[in-house]
């Protein structure tokens, strides 16, 4: 009986049950039904067990050292420094907007942050040079998703301590998809700004005022050389990387360009509270469910099935990243991968795909679901930020869209994308 | 429908404020978080001594983060949900789908509130935390060792509160289908973000 948990907790979640609650109650109910009463005490204690964990302390940590950096005014600066490089491109305010999401990417890794400080101040400055407002919006939506994807990354995080993984392989094989996010959008700017004659955003920097931006955005830029550089040289876990991202991202703001204040500090521990501890007990719930998955030998059974489908790995691979965009298009990246990891990663371990590669796959693909129509989580918060109907925004998105799946194709089949930095560093075999 | 708003008001009060306090709480936990965190860096890597407590403390003020703060996300409408199916039907008939739901999540709350009673005050809850001491002296010469069942209290304070929070949507959905939408106290909905 136990199998059906899966087609029930699905169920629960189309008619609107909170994830949360159905990663509890569908396989609960059928423990119940099943006289197995006992084990659902093991649900409770699963949940606890899961939240109790030190590496998953890095996603309230770089959660808050997001909201610090944003409210410092670390994103002005990032502007300006895109904008001494790329401004005076035709469609310079477009590129400036992906080069930003790039650096924003190294700071904060959520695609929600980007999109609104980013959004609230070049979607209205696109307008005025002559952009369509659900231009600007898409292409600040479309541009956030490399938040997730570049290190730092709460669903990294929180893939590695779902399925067991390292965080700082995750986070190294995420750096070159990410960058390729970026020059696929690019790309998709630089047809258009000949097609439609974007403007340009401003004159020509000389290499000296460059220089000068660079400064500005020096300390801003030297947190995800801490970051990195610490976990890589074994200085920092991730964990302590993040406790650390915050008292650099507190010292930038109130020491080095003294944009924070300290009433404005209870907020961001609460906001960032707030939203860690969602994804605290999502993460317990899916440890609950995934002991659940593995007793009714769901994944055995999916895996019979999905083999009598083809034996071939790329034919798998291409259904599998079809049936993730689906999934995207309607959940978050972070439910979504906590619901389907635990089911769909040891099948295609079993196939030979690395485990890290197949993190980057569906951690890509989901991120991606985030400005996919019609549930899109970027597609709204971009709709707030701009006032533009999501529906314009969700067309007009479309062309980078294409670039993005293309982008999820190469990495899907071309490994050496996302494996060759953690294989060199020797956090891969 | 008078009757059920006479219940519900002081549930909303009393949701409201002590919602607020573990929003306090919560916020003082994230801070110290942190600094056991940094502590841990800096004796470890500046001063060669690895401290035992910091990473204990850290996961104690994390768990009471989750358990005080979670539930004013839900209480605002912050548990993610695919809320398709229920906003593209008539507002009585997704509002009856809405008030099965909530009833759904209830069960599952009660049942949590039982075990993590039965956990904390039982067999797993009699241990000590590893690292952990409060002084129980003001010359610092006694100290106690802080029980495990203060960490797994956290959990049961945590669905406690959700379980009042349910019980105070249950009531707002009853009254919505009725249609007493426009007396009821709005609820500000979640400023808050994801892992995404």
């Amino acid at each position: 009986m136990l199998i059906w948990f899966l087609p029930v907790f699905l169920a629960f979640l189309f008619i609107g049950l909170p994830v949360f609650f159905g990663l509890l109650a569908a396989p609960g109910i059928l423990l119940w039904l099943n006289g197995q009463e006992k084990d659902i005490t093991l649900l409770y204690r699963n949940v606890y067990n899961g939240m109790d964990s030190f590496p998953l302390m890095a996603i309230p940590f770089f959660m808050l050292a997001g909201e610090l950096m944003n409210k410092g005014g670390i994103t002005m600066r990032l502007v300006e420094f895109s904008q001494a490089f790329m401004g005076h491109l035709r469609g310079g305010l477009a590129y400036v907007n992906v080069l930003s999401s790039m650096l924003f990417a190294g700071l904060s890794g959520s695609a929600v942050a980007d999109t609104s400080a980013l959004g609230s101040m070049l979607i209205p400055a696109m307008e005025k040079q002559g952009y369509t407002r659900k231009f600007a919006a898409a292409i600040t939506a479309a541009s956030s998703v490399i938040g997730p994807i570049i290190p730092p990354s709460g669903i990294m995080i929180i893939y590695a301590y779902v399925m067991g993984e390292s965080v700082a392989a995750l986070f190294l094989a995420g750096i070159v998809p990410g960058i390729l996010v970026g020059v696929g959008l690019m790309l998709v700017v630089r047809f258009m700004a000949d097609k439609y004659d974007f403007p340009v955003a401003s004159r020509k920097y000389t290499w000296p005022e460059r220089g000068q931006a660079s400064i500005k955005a020096f300390w801003p830029l030297l947190t995800p050389v801490i970051i990195m550089g610490g976990i890589l040289g074994g200085i920092f876990t991730p964990t302590e990387a993040a406790a650390v991202a915050v008292a650099y991202a507190l010292f930038i703001g109130f020491f080095v360009l003294r944009t924070l204040t300290v009433p404005e500090v209870p907020g961001i521990l609460i906001r960032s509270g707030i939203t860690s501890a969602v994804v605290l007990l999502l993460v317990g719930a899916a440890l609950a469910f995934k002991t659940v998955v593995s007793l009714s030998h769901a994944p055995e059974q999916l895996a019979a099935y999905i083999l009598s489908l083809s034996s071939n790995p790329l034919v798998l691979l291409f259904l599998i990243n079809l049936l993730l965009f689906v999934v995207g298009m309607f959940l978050d990246a972070g439910p979504a991968i906590i619901i389907l990891g635990p089911i769909l990663g040891p099948i295609f371990v079993s196939l030979g795909v690395d485990p890290i590669h197949f993190a980057i796959i569906m951690s890509v693909n989901l991120t991606v679901g985030l400005a996919t129509p019609p549930m899109g989580l970027v597609l709204f918060v971009a709709s707030a930020v701009s006032g533009e109907r999501v529906e314009a925004i969700a067309k007009a998105i479309l062309p980078f869209l294409a670039v993005e799946i293309f982008v999820i194709f190469l990495i899907t089949y071309v490994p050496a994308i996302s494996m060759t930095i953690p294989r060199i560093t020797g956090f891969a075999n | 429908m008078g009757g059920l708003l006479t219940v519900l008001a002081p549930l909303s009060y009393l949701n409201d404020r002590v919602l607020r306090v573990g929003l306090g709480i919560g916020a003082v936990a994230v801070a110290l978080m942190v600094i056991a965190i940094l502590i841990q860096v800096f004796f470890r890597y500046v001063l060669n001594n690895a401290l035992p407590w910091p990473d204990e403390a850290a996961r104690f003020s994390m768990l009471w983060m989750a358990g005080l703060m979670a539930p004013t996300a839900f209480r605002q409408g912050g548990f993610v949900a695919i809320d398709m199916l229920v906003l593209m039907l008539p507002r009585v008939v997704g509002g009856l789908i809405n008030l099965t739901l909530l009833l759904i999540s209830l069960v599952v709350l009660v049942v949590a509130v039982q075990i993590g009673w039965n956990e904390v005050t039982g067999f797993g809850g009699r241990f000590a935390t590893a690292s952990l001491y409060l002084p129980t002296s003001f010359d610092f010469s006694t100290w106690y060792r802080i029980p495990r069942s203060w960490m797994m209290t956290s959990l049961l304070v945590g669905v406690t509160l959700l379980t009042s929070v349910n019980i105070e949507l249950i009531l707002r959905n009853i009254v919505k289908i009725l249609g007493g939408d426009p007396r009821l106290a709005p609820i500000p909905p979640a400023d808050m973000g994801g892992a995404e």
